[in-house]
């Protein structure tokens, strides 16, 4: 551990993942003691940020004194041995509820428990409660009629974003040292963007889908948001490769830790024009420029890149999401249709409206659009793009009764997004400055397809080099 | 262009087994318009063996041996 982790064991809970799992592994820390501070910090921001959908102290006390008692024994379990984790609430665990943020499966109890935490908990992390979600994951800001909007730490009138709304907040207030979200549409990158913390949006099938609740099969991916970029490594280290539970992650390469540990090397970053940095706000470009120069100074070779038109891409992204979601909730959408939430209803229904002929038009032309992407960037590894345009609007600004405007914002919120799951490629979002009004900006550094582990070496180096993902939100009175 | 309006939504619905209520159609086809219009606008020509699992031969040939 380094100095500051050391100093950091007077309050366990400012750990990164990393620190919390050497100091438990060195027996400098116990796991009761990580997770009474941890549970003693969401007792204190739970009012504020409405990060949890369920506490589970006591279970979750019980399970660090097993941890701590294996430790005795010499038994380790593995790399997160001892570190209490929560996750979105749509990571099934057996015999626990699963409410998908919202009303439709309240009470519901999942029957077998995800692939992703299920390995997770193979490494030795155990559940602390579960996390607050868009409803059924299909919203980007993080409101949430049913279960109350998730609140940014930074400011609790602004938007965390989401879908993976708790999963953002939750980290970024250090109420826990990671979570899983999942990313259909943006929905691990927006609440890194909003809260101030690294999201990581793997390739598509690089990390099992299996006991999650899907949203669009075509576009779903799992995983982490936390504190750095190492952080998302060792969840990814933990979750990533093939699991015969879901088909799409059959091939996937195991996770290479000494690429994603290793020094970036002299990357070719591409910069696009137009789509991606057309009317962003000062704050933004600001950051860009800046992260810029921070990535030239650790060797990277900066060039500009055309990309094939993203409107269009990010269009067959909308069909693609609109007709699989609307798909998989037909049966409740027959019978009960008022117990979803207004903006998620309308968004179902949305998806009534495109042909089959559109559907599969949209579906077929992924893999040339893919191709068209590729070609376009040639040999660069990695472009660095905006996550939004801007920092987090408020809560009023983009709710359905928010005016004019607010649904103009919410469709800009989620304008860098969409191509990316539309093309399955990786992208990490480091978090790059703050705005004029102190919100976290968070940039994202998009890869090719199965690179993953370089972004995350570069995330480290930018990291290292610029320190932005180490600012703490204060808990105002 | 495709069309979007209000009546071929209430059909799709219709077909789907989903009720609307009465002026959902007409706020769907203002929302999915712009969609809808894009994406034509593209004027897709895609090879006659091009299927959804092309994007996965796409996506593993940058898997690094």
């Amino acid at each position: 551990m380094n100095e500051r982790a050391v100093s950091a064991t007077t309050d366990p809970a400012m750990l990164t993942l990393g620190e919390a799992a050497a100091a438990i592994r060195d027996r400098k820390l116990s796991s009761v003691e990580l997770t009474a501070a941890l549970l003693e910090r969401i007792k204190a921001w739970q009012p504020k940020i409405n990060a949890f959908v369920r506490i589970e102290a006591d279970s979750a006390l019980e399970l660090a004194r097993a941890c701590d008692a294996a430790l005795a024994r010499g038994d380790i379990k593995g790399p997160l041995h001892g570190v209490p984790l929560a996750h979105k609430d749509m990571y099934y665990s057996a015999g626990k509820p699963a409410g998908c943020g919202s009303k439709v499966r309240e009470g519901w109890i999942a029957p077998a428990t995800s692939t992703a935490v299920a390995r997770l908990e193979a490494a030795g992390s155990f559940r602390l409660g579960a996390l607050h979600m868009a409803e059924f994951a299909y919203g980007p800001t993080g409101h949430n009629p049913y279960l109350g909007h998730a609140r940014n730490p930074w400011d609790s009138e602004r938007i965390t974003g989401g879908s993976s709304s708790g999963s953002g907040a939750a980290v970024a207030a250090r109420l826990v040292p990671a979570a899983l979200g999942s990313d259909t549409g943006g929905s691990i990158r927006l609440p890194a963007h909003f809260c101030g913390v690294t999201g990581f949006k793997p390739t598509y099938g690089r990390v099992s889908r299996a006991n999650a609740m899907p949203l669009s099969f075509t576009l779903d991916t799992v995983g982490p948001l936390a504190r750095s970029a190492d952080d998302c490594a060792l969840v990814m280290q933990a979750i990533a490769g093939p699991d015969p539970l879901d088909p799409t992650s059959t091939g996937a390469p195991a996770w290479n830790g000494d690429v994603a540990g290793g020094s970036p090397g002299a990357l070719k970053i591409g910069v696009p024009t137009g789509f991606y940095v057309d009317d962003l706000e000062a704050d933004v470009a600001n950051a860009l420029d800046a992260a810029l120069t921070t990535l030239r100074s650790l060797g990277a070779h900066i060039v500009k890149v055309d990309l094939p038109d993203q409107t269009a891409v990010a269009a067959a992204a909308l069909i693609v999401l609109a007709v699989e979601a609307t798909a998989a909730h037909a049966p409740w959408l027959r019978e009960r249709a008022d117990d979803y939430g207004m903006q998620v209803r309308a968004r179902l229904e949305n998806g009534l409206a495109y042909s089959a002929v559109e559907y599969l038009e949209a579906l077929r032309w992924r893999g040339p659009a893919l191709a068209a992407h590729l070609e376009a960037i040639g040999d660069v590894d990695v472009i660095i793009a905006p996550a939004s345009r801007a920092a987090a609007p408020t809560i009023a600004e983009t709710d359905m009764g928010g005016g004019p405007n607010a649904e103009a914002t919410i469709v800009a919120i989620t304008r860098f997004m969409r191509p990316v799951n539309y093309l399955g490629v990786p992208s990490l979002v480091v978090p790059a400055g703050r705005s004029q009004g102190g919100m976290p900006i968070g940039l994202q550094l998009v890869g090719r397809p199965f690179r993953d582990e370089r972004l995350i070496a570069l995330g480290r180096a930018f990291q290292a080099a610029t320190g932005h993902h180490l600012a703490v939100p204060v808990l105002s009175s | 262009m495709p069309d979007v309006d209000p009546d071929r939504i209430r059909m799709m619905a219709e077909a789907a087994r989903v009720p609307l209520r009465a002026d959902a159609p007409a706020r769907i086809a203002r929302a999915v318009a712009p969609t809808v219009t894009r994406f034509g606008a593209e004027k897709l020509a895609l090879a006659l063996e091009t299927e959804p699992s092309t994007f996965a031969v796409v996506q593993r040939r940058e898997i690094e041996p």
